[in-house]
């Protein structure tokens, strides 16, 4: 019994590195940078694409794709056909930073991506980032508030291999500006004055709550209390009876629709908070929110790290396309994924037209990135500065009447610190 | 002091759900001597299929159903619940189980484990890996005593729990068939040389076990608003957590489990922090294996811990 079993391990061995050896030199023969003759050139995609995070993953993704579609029918990259490569970071339906990691590692190994959109979460963005720094790998993000992730130490810490050469961008303006942002609107314009503050203890959800937090502390408001909700938790009663017991007028939840967002507002009322109001930032600005919270919401009021595109006069040609395209209505992060694949299919372009028309490497087409000045988007005219951070910092205020999201203003912060 | 009675009326909410959970995996316990993982994800297909059964009655989200006509659809959707999630229950120990009854330990584990991740497949292709949500039909009355206020939905969970465990109790002591459990828990070989159908008494537990599951996916549902194909696997941790707690294999003890556990959670987000109430649940769980292995009710089966 155990001769044979050997053997057929070993001869299953020698199989398995005759394909690997095959998978090597294939993967060899079409190297960036050799002036190939493949005329493709892939930009990756990585968001969270299906369940909870699918409402506002999807409308992103469509975004991007939308730009990619349209940069081929221009001949916006000449001799070259553009084509989106798109991954899902969510597992059993809530974005997952290890699959994160596992996808940029997918698109680093086919030599044909030259850039990567996404991802869409900070925590997700922790994980990738240190990839795409060692890759030397464009990743552009639609979404990212947390402000760590560019900026002190812990950026730094991200980026190792190269600290100095910045792989990591981003379209969207970050949580140091949001929650303040936030903070002061809700403190000024709705007079509230007690808040209780929640979050999801994920990268994002604490970091845009921590900021809001001390925020609203500045402007004269009191925190009652600031509690942490665990993953995968159904049951807030005992949490919002002891929010109950401190008398807030103001609810703040930093995280997600997907950790639970709505599931808190639908279960206010249940701990007599229903009249309360309830705040977040753009994690629970979607309508996956507005499923979760049925009924209870309203009086519900959130940011978004972006320009309301509807708003903007540049983007009503990308709103009717897209609508043309997806026969819905763009997402809150829509138009940011468009500019954030507008502006790596033009740094692409650049890079082809510099080496010539032939195939350039991933190196050009991050130097073309990191020189971004002054380009004009969906979302306007937007610079990348020295973290690769925009310089774009406009904050759009929502709130959820009658289980709908409707405009209410947006802020320009650009020139703060 | 009210907010104390408050969260006491929260704890023994949730208590009740983990209570009727934790009864099922006592039982197949306590006769086979198998934990069984997927019983959490029975609870969550009992909330699927009362999503199913509704939307089949046309009662969707956003629907009041007052009155006669509500109880009844409740009771409808309840029992029909409990019978189907039976009769899975039965399905799962005929299938998967019953041919490893004689094998190692270790054989049905793994399988339960993999009955688990079965389930939640299926109810992920299912519904989607979202959450969904359970129309709340049925009225929803406040009532208040001095500062503590108890809705409708609580009153129902903790009525139908402690209801059922009743009805489990005077099952088990008072006729044929739960004669029949209790003695094939205590010895199989014996029982069966009296002329006890193993088989049929074993698929009897599991149809028990797994329909007491699917009324607390009913009660889920009706308290939480919401289910997810992920959710039958905390519960269910939490659940066996209970019955360990109580002294697995006994019956009494799970139910005291479930409420305490719950009680302990709603006690530690108030007081403690609410992310601090698993490291409490299971630090509590650890102290009583140490200084009483058998759990607190534990005593008569002493070699089944």
């Amino acid at each position: 019994m155990h001769m044979p079993s050997l053997r057929s391990h070993v001869s299953f061995a020698v199989a398995a590195l005759i394909a690997m050896l095959a998978a090597g030199c294939a993967q060899q023969s079409s190297a960036p940078g050799t002036g190939g003759t493949s005329n493709v050139i892939k930009i990756g995609i990585d968001l969270p694409l299906s369940g909870a995070d699918a409402s506002i993953g999807v409308p992103t993704q469509y975004g991007a794709q939308l730009a990619i579609r349209q940069a081929n029918e221009h001949r916006l990259v000449p001799g070259f056909t553009l084509e989106a490569y798109v991954l899902d970071d969510a597992v059993n339906g809530v974005h997952d930073p290890a699959q994160g990691a596992k996808n940029i590692q997918t698109l680093g190994a086919d030599p044909a991506v030259l850039g990567i959109i996404g991802p869409f979460n900070s925590s997700v963005a922790r994980a990738e980032i240190p990839l795409s720094n060692s890759l030397q790998l464009a990743l552009v993000s639609p979404a990212n508030t947390n402000p760590t992730l560019t900026k002190g130490a812990e950026a730094l810490g991200m980026r190792k291999e190269h600290p100095d050469q910045i792989a990591y961008f981003r379209v969207c303006t970050t949580d140091d500006i949001q929650g303040p942002a936030g903070a002061t609107y809700e403190y000024a314009q709705l007079g509230v004055r007690r808040a209780y503050v929640i979050d999801d203890n994920e990268t994002y959800g604490k970091g845009v709550a921590d900021q809001w937090e001390a925020a609203f502390r500045k402007l004269g408001g009191t925190v009652l209390g600031h509690d942490h909700i665990t993953k995968g938790q159904l049951d807030f009663h005992a949490l919002l009876t002891r929010v109950a017991g401190t008398h807030p007028d103001i609810v703040f939840f930093g995280g997600n629709s997907s950790t639970g967002g709505g599931l808190i507002r639908k279960q206010m009322p249940d701990a007599g908070l229903g009249g309360i109001v309830y705040a977040g930032a753009d994690g629970i600005s979607d309508t996956q929110f507005l499923q979760d919270a049925g009924v209870t919401a309203n009086n519900v009021y959130v940011t978004v790290a972006s320009v309301n595109a509807a708003k903007l006069p540049v983007a009503q040609k990308f709103i009717a396309d897209y609508l043309a395209a997806y026969k819905q209505p763009i997402g809150p992060y829509s138009a940011n994924a468009y500019a954030a694949a507008s502006v790596v299919i033009d740094a692409i372009a650049k890079a082809v037209k510099a080496n010539g028309g032939r195939t350039p490497t991933r190196d050009q087409v991050l130097a073309n990135l990191r020189a971004t000045k002054d380009f004009s988007s969906v979302i306007g005219t937007f610079s990348f500065d020295a973290n690769g951070d925009t310089t774009n910092r406009v904050i759009t205020f929502n709130k959820a009447v009658n289980d709908k999201w409707q405009f209410v203003t947006q802020q320009n912060f650009a020139g703060k610190p | 002091m009210a907010i104390f009675l408050q969260q006491l009326i929260n704890g023994i909410a949730q208590g009740g759900m983990y209570a009727l959970i934790a009864l099922g995996y006592t039982m197949v316990y306590g006769i086979v001597e198998l934990i069984n993982f997927a019983h959490g994800d029975v609870y969550t297909l009992g909330t699927f299929l009362c999503i199913a059964v509704l939307a089949l009655l046309g009662v969707a989200e956003g629907s009041h159903i007052g009155g006669w006509q509500g109880a009844a659809i409740a009771l409808l959707v309840i029992a029909l619940a409990a019978l189907l999630c039976g009769v899975i229950g039965v399905l799962i120990e005929r299938l998967a189980y019953r041919r490893l009854r004689n094998a190692p330990r270790l054989a049905p584990l793994i399988t339960a484990i993999g009955v688990s991740f079965l389930l939640q497949g299926v109810m992920r292709n299912w519904k989607g890996p979202s959450e969904i949500s359970f129309p709340q039909f049925l009225p929803n009355p406040t009532f208040a005593f001095g500062g503590v206020h108890i809705d409708f939905r609580e009153l129902l969970v903790v009525v139908v729990s402690v209801a059922m465990m009743i009805a489990l109790q005077l099952f088990i002591y008072n006729t044929k068939l739960g004669k029949a459990m209790r003695a094939t828990a205590q010895d199989r070989d014996a029982a069966q040389l009296m002329g006890i159908n193993i088989n049929t008494t074993i698929a009897w537990t599991f149809f028990v076990g797994s329909a007491l599951a699917g009324v607390a996916g009913f009660i889920s549902g009706m308290y939480f608003g919401t289910t997810m194909f992920t959710n039958g696997y905390q519960a269910g941790l939490k659940a066996f957590t209970a019955a360990v707690l109580g002294g697995i294999g006994n019956i009494g003890g799970a139910m005291l489990g479930g409420f305490l556990i719950g009680i302990v959670e709603a006690m530690t987000a108030q007081y403690i922090s609410d992310q601090w109430t698993n490291v409490v649940v299971f630090s509590i769980l650890i102290l009583i294996l140490v200084v009483r292995p058998s759990g607190l009710l534990g005593e008569q089966l002493p070699e089944k811990v």
